[in-house]
């Protein structure tokens, strides 16, 4: 049982740490990125690439600062431009993009499944309460951890962190009060597809590598974003738990309507509330 | 210019056009008449196998555009309706549960009354999230079909025992690809007809009002959730049709015509198209195959060619290929 709830919070987690950057992107953007899946499974070929050179540490590491720099650029080149257009011009953009990364990691790593190993120095597992789970597994929950925790303090305390939520409950307001989006939008956006990236890497070990596991976690990641409240940082990390929990159960449980679960979980969500379990407005 | 101004502008010779159903029908009927001369003037199969999916698969595309046209947002999930027609029938004949015309009924009416219950939950949710939606509940089907593999067979598809007639016509006569393509395009051209009389008729017109502004339509005292309803109900029964073709055509489903990339791939061909237009995703779609026929060594590499042509499309033509072509056709009138 206590087994059951640490997969979930494992799952969970990582759905976490991707659905957030969407959240952040939307958040100051009003925009969702299509291709942010494909964030997560360039961030774990390129983990897996140089965890096979330099260790696992700086695959994490490398991870997200590539992906981090392909924000960067992906805010410049395509999101600043097109701010002006209809939101669904972003969407249909990057859901291009998709199609040219998917096709690009088919190129460079093949079609075949592809498996990292789990780092050595994690490939235990550890007692708790005298069940036994995987060392690396409570990694992922730890990063996880950190990065809800980190991300809400720099949301509290710093400059951009304030722009952000002015601009997700408000962004007219927030423009009028002379906030300008484009100066802080590069880092934000960097800082998603940062997130992207490392959530790729740390769940390389767990998952099968393959191009199409972009758009696989893209779908679940909307399915916690439209849950949580669109924009709504607080209900994504709910929405996350809440799924990872229900993921897990029902695959224990009920192993053929598994992957059904999150999207009735979020249909019935829908017809409660439109606007999803924290949002007052989409 | 805003895309509505666009939408409305593109909409105009459609409007004129309606004035006169005499006109309407003897246009769909020429088209019809054209695409029997032209089955019967072309000899190679391999042309009209291509020529028959690309017209199956416009169908498809012209009930996506329709829905983007009509309510202004985008639908990544339309294979759910289309897959769900091709498996109503594939499952009706398999457990020989009612004759096949009962089951080509019965593959019309699911997905509609899918789309229509659906519609009521979903469409009251604007803009993009309506997209990740439809993307959701698109692919749960599509997990819900490879999962069940007692019933679906999972990924190894089924084929579809279909009987010797199909409505007192012999079934091989619908898996022909010459006899197929009359067939496909004379219910394209049915099909592309009536949606234009709907988008003139006063509820083509309240729906493109909901669409520029919502708020204000219910100001006005129009209820606005219903007409948006229907429309989606609408491009599902469209979107059925083409479904229904396809097995017909091909006796065999997968869970590919369920699959996220299926209704990405009609939602591509409606953008390159124009889906402004009622005709532009059809248009779209038949590029989008010779395209990809044309493409050939490097089909490899296609999904990369369509999602840069998405993108350049988007960024260049918003109009789609389809709307360049109808300003250059009136600019041209307008000289002449």
């Amino acid at each position: 049982m206590l087994v059951q709830v640490l997969n979930g919070l494992v799952y969970g987690g990582l759905l976490y740490i991707v659905s957030v950057g969407l959240v952040l992107i939307f958040g100051l953007r009003r925009i969702v990125n299509f291709a942010h899946g494909s964030l997560f499974m360039i961030g774990a070929y390129v983990g897996f690439s140089v965890a096979a050179m330099g260790g696992f540490w700086g695959a994490v590491l490398v991870a997200a600062l590539v992906l981090a720099l392909a924000g960067a650029l992906l805010d410049v080149t395509v999101l600043r431009p097109l701010q002006r257009e209809d939101p669904i011009v972003t969407v249909l953009v990057t859901f291009g993009l998709l199609l040219v990364l998917e096709n690009f990691a088919q190129f460079v790593w093949g079609k075949d499944f592809l498996k990292m190993p789990v780092p050595a120095m994690l490939s235990g597992s550890v007692s708790i309460f005298g069940e036994s789970f995987p060392a690396y597994r409570l990694l992922v929950i730890a990063v996880a951890a950190a990065v809800a925790l980190g991300l809400s303090v720099w949301l509290r305390v710093s400059r951009i962190g304030l722009y952000v939520r002015a601009s997700s409950a408000d962004p007219l307001t927030t423009a009028m009060q002379g906030v300008n989006t484009d100066r802080v939008s590069v880092v934000v956006v960097a800082l998603g597809a940062g997130l992207a990236g490392l959530s790729g890497t740390i769940s390389a070990p767990l998952l099968a590598l393959s191009p199409s596991m972009g758009s696989y976690i893209l779908i679940e990641s909307f399915i916690v974003v439209v849950v949580g409240g669109l924009g709504s940082f607080v209900g994504a990390f709910v929405a996350a738990m809440v799924i990872g929990q229900v993921h897990n159960f029902g695959l224990v449980y009920v192993p053929w309507a598994a992957t059904m679960i999150p999207f009735l979980l979020m249909v019935a969500v829908l017809i409660w509330r439109p606007t999803g379990i924290a949002g007052s407005h989409v | 210019m805003t895309a509505g101004d666009a939408a409305l502008e593109e909409a105009a010779p459609v409007r004129a056009r309606r004035a006169s159903p005499v006109v309407a029908a003897a246009l769909a009927a020429a088209a019809i008449v054209l695409g029997g001369v032209f089955a019967g003037a072309v000899q190679s199969t391999l042309l009209m196998t291509l020529l028959t999916q690309a017209i199956i698969t416009a169908i498809l595309a012209t009930g996506v555009g329709f829905l983007i046209r009509q309510n202004g947002v985008v639908s990544f999930g339309h294979a759910a309706f289309y897959g769900m027609a091709c498996y109503t029938i594939a499952l009706a004949m398999r457990h020989g549960v009612m004759p096949i015309e009962a089951a080509i009924l019965l593959a019309l009416v699911l997905p509609t009354a899918l789309a229509f219950a659906l519609g009521l939950v979903i469409v009251r949710i604007p803009g993009v999230a309506f997209s990740m939606l439809t993307l959701a509940v698109g692919q749960a089907l599509y997990e819900f079909a490879t999962k069940a593999r007692h019933a679906t067979g999972g990924d190894d598809g089924l084929t579809v025992n279909l009987p010797a007639r199909v409505f007192g016509v012999s079934t091989s006569l619908f898996q022909d690809p010459h006899a197929m393509f009359v067939v496909s395009w004379a219910v394209l051209a049915l099909v592309v007809l009536a949606l234009a009389a709907v988008a003139a008729s006063p509820f083509g017109r309240l729906t493109a009002a909901i669409r520029e502004n919502e708020e204000r339509a219910r100001f006005i005292g129009y209820a606005t959730v219903l007409p948006r309803v229907l429309v989606l109900t609408l491009s599902a029964f469209v979107v059925a049709i083409a479904g229904v073709l396809f097995t017909l055509y091909n006796a065999f489903v997968s869970p590919d015509v369920l699959h996220w990339s299926l209704s990405g791939s009609a939602l591509i061909m409606a953008i390159i198209g124009g889906p402004r237009l009622i005709w532009g995703p059809a248009f779209g779609a038949i590029i989008f195959f010779f395209a990809k026929d044309m493409a050939g060594d490097v089909t490899e590499h296609w999904q990369a060619i369509i999602g840069v042509i998405l993108i350049v499309v988007m960024l260049l033509l918003p109009v789609g290929l389809g709307g360049a072509l109808a300003r250059l056709w009136r600019r041209g009138a307008g000289h002449g």
